[in-house]
C-alpha cells in the first residue's frame, strides 16, 4: 500500500464513520473523532466510564495522521502513518470489524410506477489459505442465490457496479429466501471444498516429504535409545506443526443482497 | 492426497442470528474498504518477501534481504545465521520473523539472547520491526505477551522454565548460540526441550576449533541432521578434527547455516587504524615482573607453577592490583602453606608495594587527553578495572565500568552514562560481548587476552555496521615481556588487527592443533630460553600463514569451479 492510498483510506474511514475531517492536505490529515470512534480508536476506557458516572461532557479527540513528513509543515504535530503502523493495523481491524455483516437493497430505475420485486442474495467474501512451513492466500468473492441456489463468482465485482442503498427503496418488495443463510453459507462451503480438492497439491506434497525427511533424520538421532526421550516427542509434535499441510478458508465479510436479477453474470 | 480443510464456522453463526434480528448491518463504504484492505494483505505466493513494504523505516542490505528470503525458502525456517559480526544478525532475524509475522505463521515468538542485550533487542524489534517485543521482567509475560527476549539464564530457571515450556512458541530466536556448544549444560538442555518449529540461531562464530561443537549446534536446530550422537562421534574421534576435511560434513552443515563475509557484502566500511604502543616498565614494575620467577621450581605447585606464573607475568604487565589479587587468592587456597611459600609469597607483596606508578595507566592519560573523544578499554582484570577507574577520577575523567555480571538494567545503564555523560568507558572481557558502542570510535587493548578471538569480539564492539568514523585501535604492550612477545612474534605476524572480523576464526579452524590458547601456554612454558621460545612463535605463526595460504587456494578454486560454499 503506498502512503496515497493509505491517506485516502484513512479519509474514506474517517468520513464513513461520521467523522469531520478538519484538515485534509496531500500530508496530513486532522479528524474529529466521534464519541464512538474515540471509544474505538482512542483506547480511554477509564475516560469514558468516568464521564459516563459523572455526566460530564465528554470531548472525544481529535486525530492528526501524516502520511507524508515532506509534505506536512513542521508544526503540524501528529501521528507518523505508514503500511506496518500499528495505528493503521488498528484502523484495519476496527474496518474489518465494523463491516463484517451486511444488508443491502439494489436501488433501480424504475420506469412505470410498478412493484418491483428484490431477489435475495447471500455474498461472501473469503480468503483462502494454503499453509505449510510456507503460506499463500487467495481471495475469492461468490454470490448464492437464496431461490433457486444459483451460484456465481466474483460476486463483489458485479455488486460494485450497483447502486446499493440500506433501505428498501420504493415501489419494491423482497423476495423471502427459500435457502436460508446458514444452509446458503454451507451449500458455498461445500462448492469451495471439492474445488479445492481438485487443485494440484505439488505444494502440500512437498511439505510432507520435507517433513518426512526431516523425522527420518530425529529417528536416527535419536535410534540408539531404547526408551525415546521427551525431547523426541517435543520435536516430532515441532515438525508436524512446521510442515503439516492445511488449507483455511476465512471469511472476511458478507451480507444479504437484495438484488432486481435472479441471475447475474 | 487428503489435506485437511477448515472451514471457519464462526463467521455463518453470527450471520444467521444477525438475519434473525434483521441487524446490526454494516456501512456499503467501510464493507468495500475492509475488502480492498484484505486484498492488501492476501499474499498470492509461497516465495518472495513481504516485509521490506511494511518497514518504511528500515532499508535492509541486500546480503540481509538475501538471508532471509533463504532462510524461508530453502531452509524452512530452521537455520543458523553465522554472519561475521557486524553485519546484522539482528536486522535478518527480525526480517524473517516480521515476514512470518505478516503470514501469520508465527504468532508466539521466544527470543533468547545475553542479558546485556534483551533491552537492546525489544527495543529494536519496535522501533526498527513495528514488532511489540516485551523485555521479560516478572514471570507473567510468558502467557501476557506473545513476543518476549528473556537472558537464558533467567528463562531456564524456575518458575519461568516449566511457565515456557507451557507456552506454545511458534518461533525461537538465540542469539549469541555458540554458548549452546556444549552439550552437557543447563543451558543446552533447556533449549533442547523447548518445541521449536521454526528456530534461529545467531552466532559470529558457529565453529570455534572442536568438530563436535559445531554438531551439538546443529542437534539443537535439526536434530539427526549430521547423524547421531553416537554415530557421529564414532566417526569423527578425535575431538578437534578439523570440519573442512570432510566435504560431505562441510556440505551438510551449508544446509542449515548462512555465513556472510564482509568482503562478499561490497559494504563500504570505514577504516580501521591501528597503532601498538609499546611502553616501558618503571624500575619498581620491572622488579615486581622479574620477582615472579622466584616461584620458580617451587615444589607446592608441582604441574602448575608454570601456568601461574605466565598469569602473574602477565599481570603485571597490567596492574600491581591484579597481582597482587591473584596472590592473595593463592594464599587463601592453601590450607597449610609451607613457610617457604608465604615467604614468596611475602616477598612479592613486598615488591608489589615498592611499585608506586603504573606506565600503562600513565600513557593512558596521556592518550585519552589527546584523543579528547569517547574512549573504550578493555582490560582482562578486574582488578585493573577497579584502579584504572580510580586512576582516571584522580586526574579528574569520570568514567564507567562494564562488566559481564552486571545484571541488564545496570549494562543497559552504563552504556547510557557512557554515551551521554563520560568520556571513558572501562570493560573486562566478558563485557565486551553483546553491547553496541559504534557511537565511540577509539578503543585502547590495555592489556591483552591470549585468544584472538576475543581480541575480534571486542574490535567487533565498535568496528561494525552503522560505525560512521574510522576506528581507532591502540594495543598496549609492555616491552620485553610475554605480552610484547604475543603482540609481536604472533598477532602482529598474523595482522590480526589488519583483518576483517571472523577471517582468523576460518583460519584458526583449519588448523587441526586444538586450541590455540593451549600452544601459547605450552611454549611460554616450556621454552628453556628466549631463543627457543621465538623460534617456536615462528613456527606458530608459519603454521597459520599456511592454512592462510591453504584457504585462499581453496576458495579460489571454489570460484574458479563456480561454486559458492557459504562457510568457506
Amino acid at each position: 500500500m503506498q502512503q496515497e492510498e493509505i491517506h485516502q483510506y484513512l479519509e474514506r474511514y474517517f468520513a464513513a464513520n461520521d467523522c469531520e475531517i478538519l484538515e485534509n492536505q496531500p500530508g496530513f490529515l486532522t479528524v474529529q473523532l466521534t464519541i464512538d470512534m474515540d471509544k474505538e480508536l482512542m483506547n480511554r476506557p477509564f475516560y469514558w466510564h468516568y464521564l459516563e458516572k459523572t455526566g460530564g461532557i465528554p470531548n472525544p479527540a481529535k486525530l492528526t495522521i501524516i502520511t507524508d513528513k515532506n509534505n506536512t509543515p513542521d508544526d503540524v504535530k501528529g501521528e507518523m502513518i505508514h503500511f506496518g503502523a500499528p495505528r493503521l493495523h488498528q484502523i484495519f481491524q476496527s474496518t474489518k470489524k465494523l463491516a463484517g455483516y451486511i444488508r443491502l437493497f439494489e436501488d433501480s430505475k424504475v420506469l412505470q410506477n410498478q412493484q418491483r420485486p428484490l431477489y435475495p442474495w447471500l455474498g461472501v467474501n473469503i480468503k483462502i489459505s494454503y499453509q505449510c512451513d510456507r503460506k499463500r492466500d487467495v481471495f475469492r468473492s461468490f454470490g448464492l442465490n437464496m431461490i433457486n441456489g444459483g451460484l456465481v463468482e466474483n460476486f463483489q465485482d458485479y455488486l460494485q457496479t450497483k447502486r446499493l442503498t440500506p433501505k428498501i427503496p420504493d415501489l419494491c418488495f423482497t423476495l423471502s429466501p427459500i435457502i436460508m443463510p446458514k444452509s446458503g453459507l454451507h451449500r458455498i462451503e461445500t462448492f469451495l471444498k471439492q474445488e479445492i480438492l481438485d487443485e494440484d497439491h505439488e505444494w502440500a506434497e512437498q511439505a510432507r516429504r520435507r517433513w518426512e525427511e526431516d523425522l527420518a533424520l530425529l529417528d536416527h538421532f535419536y535410534e540408539d535409545l531404547e526408551e525415546k526421550p521427551e525431547s523426541y516427542q517435543i520435536e516430532k509434535e515441532a515438525l508436524r506443526e512446521q510442515y503439516e499441510p492445511v488449507i483455511k478458508i476465512e471469511i472476511i465479510n458478507g451480507g444479504i443482497f437484495y438484488l432486481t436479477q435472479p441471475i447475474v453474470k | 492426497m487428503t489435506i485437511n480443510i477448515e472451514f471457519d464456522p464462526t463467521w455463518g453463526e453470527e450471520l444467521s442470528d444477525r438475519f434473525q434480528k434483521d441487524g446490526p448491518w454494516g456501512n456499503w463504504e467501510l464493507y468495500k474498504l475492509a475488502i480492498e484492505m484484505e486484498k492488501h494483505f492476501i499474499i498470492p505466493e509461497f516465495e518472495g518477501l513481504q516485509a521490506p513494504q511494511h518497514l518504511a523505516n528500515l532499508k535492509p542490505l541486500p546480503h540481509q534481504l538475501e538471508v532471509a528470503k533463504q532462510v524461508i525458502e530453502k531452509m524452512n525456517g530452521k537455520a543458523i545465521l553465522a554472519d561475521e559480526v557486524g553485519l546484522g544478525k539482528t536486522i535478518e532475524a527480525g526480517l524473517i520473523l516480521k515476514e512470518y509475522m505478516i503470514r501469520k505463521l508465527v504468532k508466539k515468538v521466544l527470543i533468547l539472547v545475553p542479558a546485556s542485550l534483551v533491552s537492546q533487542w525489544a527495543f529494536e524489534l519496535n522501533t526498527k520491526f513495528h514488532i511489540p517485543a516485551v523485555a521479560q521482567k516478572k514471570s507473567y509475560v510468558w502467557d501476557q505477551f506473545d513476543c518476549v527476549v528473556s537472558s537464558i539464564d533467567t528463562a531456564k530457571r524456575s518458575p519461568h522454565r516449566e511457565k515456557i515450556y507451557e507456552q506454545n512458541y511458534d518461533l525461537v530466536i538465540i542469539d549469541e548460540a555458540h554458548k549452546l556448544k556444549n552439550h552437557k549444560t543447563k543451558n543446552y538442555e533447556f533449549v533442547q526441550n523447548l518445541k521449536k518449529k521454526f528456530c534461529l540461531l545467531l552466532t559470529a562464530t558457529p565453529i570455534q576449533n572442536r568438530i563436535d561443537e559445531i554438531f551439538h549446534l546443529v542437534s539443537l536446530l535439526k536434530p539427526g541432521h549430521l547423524g547421531s550422537q553416537t554415530g557421529f562421534i564414532e566417526k569423527y574421534k578425535s575431538g578437534d578434527r578439523n570440519i573442512k576435511d570432510d566435504k560431505h560434513l562441510n556440505e551438510l552443515v551449508n544446509k542449515v547455516m548462512i555465513r556472510n563475509r564482509r568482503a562478499d557484502t561490497g559494504i563500504e566500511w570505514t577504516k580501521r587504524h591501528v597503532k601498538t604502543v609499546l611502553i616501558d616498565f618503571n624500575k619498581e614494575e620491572r622488579d615486581l615482573y622479574n620477582a615472579i620467577d622466584v616461584l620458580k621450581g617451587n615444589q607446592d605447585y608441582a604441574a602448575n607453577v608454570g601456568f601461574t606464573m605466565m598469569t602473574l607475568q602477565r599481570e603485571a604487565c597490567s596492574s600491581r592490583e591484579a597481582v597482587y589479587y591473584t596472590l592473595k587468592n593463592m594464599l587463601k587456597k592453601r590450607e597449610n602453606p609451607t613457610p617457604e611459600f608465604e615467604e614468596k609469597i611475602q616477598f612479592l607483596i613486598k615488591k608489589i608495594e615498592a611499585v608506586k606508578q603504573n606506565s600503562k595507566a600513565e600513557k593512558t592519560l596521556e592518550l585519552i587527553k589527546e584523543i579528547n573523544d569517547k574512549v573504550i578499554i578493555f582490560t582482562e582484570y578486574r582488578a585493573t578495572q577497579l584502579y584504572l577507574q580510580w586512576f582516571l577520577k584522580q586526574h579528574g575523567i569520570t568514567s564507567v565500568p562494564f562488566r559481564g555480571g552486571f545484571k541488564r538494567g545496570k549494562k543497559d545503564w552504563m552504556k547510557e552514562l557512557f554515551q551521554k555523560h563520560t568520556q571513558v568507558l572501562i570493560a573486562t572481557e566478558a563485557g565486551g560481548e553483546g553491547i553496541n558502542l559504534q557511537f565511540c570510535h577509539h578503543m585502547i587493548n590495555f592489556d591483552l587476552p591470549w585468544n584472538p578471538m576475543r581480541l575480534e569480539q571486542r574490535i567487533g564492539r565498535v568496528h561494525r555496521l552503522g560505525q560512521e568514523e574510522d576506528v581507532h585501535i591502540y594495543n598496549f604492550a609492555t616491552k620485553n615481556t610475554v605480552e610484547d612477545h604475543i603482540l609481536k612474534l604472533l598477532y602482529e605476524k598474523i595482522n590480526l588487527f589488519e583483518r576483517v572480523i571472523g577471517e582468523l576464526d576460518d583460519i584458526l579452524t583449519r588448523l587441526e592443533f586444538g586450541k590455540l590458547e593451549n600452544h601459547l601456554k605450552d611454549i611460554f612454558q616450556h621454552s628453556n630460553s628466549e631463543g627457543e621460545m621465538k623460534i617456536k612463535m615462528e613456527n606458530l605463526t608459519e603454521m597459520i600463514q599456511f592454512a592462510e595460504t591453504m584457504k585462499k587456494r581453496e576458495e579460489d578454486s571454489l570460484h574458479a569451479a563456480g561454486g559458492n560454499s557459504s562457510i568457506s
